[in-house]
């Protein structure tokens, strides 16, 4: 009779030691380390977006060509308009010169501002389609 | 008693590290498959790049082509500039004195198609008259390039 005791103690004993010993594995089996994900999102950098600088608008000039032969009557012109008379003259090689220069500045702005647009449209995208947008 | 426990050992630790290995294996497996797709991906991450960079060098040999051209259309209009006062034996000077009125007009119009020019230049909308200009009375003569885009030269 106690032998039959002593059998049902040790499982009693077995069950309180086995029962929360499995429950322990289990709940730490199931629960897992996560993995850490760490991801890299591209973000595009900011647009200049700069205002494109207003066209010029130049002031019309005249000139006035003046020989030894006309000087007289372009000054007495001058004076008759109510112009000082006085001018400010070239020769003709430094006008030429000059025209050559001014075209020179001209071709220079049409490039400077040909290549903002083709930077600005490689890396901004179609600048037609945007304006469209 | 004891061949038997000692037997039921080895087919325990069999059947146990069978078990194992499966698990290894299936492990494995997942891992190989998760390669596989992560190696589909970077090869289409890697052909959309190769894509995108072909268009890139297009993009940037039309942008130097345009460009070229643009410096050799501007370096002819500064060559018929020159052309203009030098060309045969013309003498911008001698000229002036011999024909005053006539030459002080045309340097006045060449005053005003030259303003335009740098206008044009700085970003200034073409009109619709310089758009549509086709014949050498109708273009802007100090820089057709520019002005005149529809205006194709022809020697007369």
């Amino acid at each position: 009779m106690s032998h039959i005791k002593t059998k049902d103690k040790t499982w009693k004993l077995a069950y309180i030691i086995a029962v929360p010993l499995m429950l322990c594995l289990l709940l730490s089996g199931c629960s897992s380390v996560k993995k850490l994900e760490i991801f890299k999102q591209e973000v595009e950098r900011e647009k200049l977006n700069l205002n494109t600088p207003a066209p010029l608008s130049l002031e019309q000039l005249r000139w006035i060509i003046i020989t030894s032969e006309n000087a007289d009557e372009v000054f007495k012109k001058l004076e008759e308009q109510g112009l000082d008379p006085v001018l400010f003259g070239l020769t003709d090689k430094d006008f030429e010169l000059l025209a050559k220069n001014f075209a020179r500045i001209r071709n220079q702005l049409k490039i400077s501002n040909d290549l903002l647009d083709k930077y600005k449209e490689y890396y901004e995208g179609d600048l037609d389609n945007k304006d469209e947008k | 008693m004891g061949i038997r426990l000692f037997l039921m050992g080895i087919i325990i630790s069999a059947v146990i590290g069978a078990g194992a290995y499966v698990m290894k294996l299936q492990r494995d497996n997942a891992v190989l498959k998760a390669n596989a797709i992560k190696m589909e991906s970077a090869i289409t991450e890697q052909k959309e790049l190769i894509t995108q960079q072909k268009e890139d060098f297009k993009e940037i040999l039309a942008a130097n082509q345009k460009m070229n051209e643009l410096v050799s259309v501007l370096k002819k209009d500064l060559d018929d500039l020159d052309k203009r006062f030098n060309k045969g034996k013309r003498d911008f000077g001698k000229l002036a004195i011999e024909r005053t009125q006539a030459m002080e007009r045309i340097i006045n119009n060449g005053s005003v198609n030259a303003s335009r020019c740098i206008e044009i230049a700085s970003g200034a909308e073409l009109t619709e008259k310089e758009k549509n200009a086709t014949k050498k009375s109708e273009i802007n003569p100090e820089c057709p390039s520019i002005a005149n885009p529809n205006y194709v030269p022809y020697q007369n």
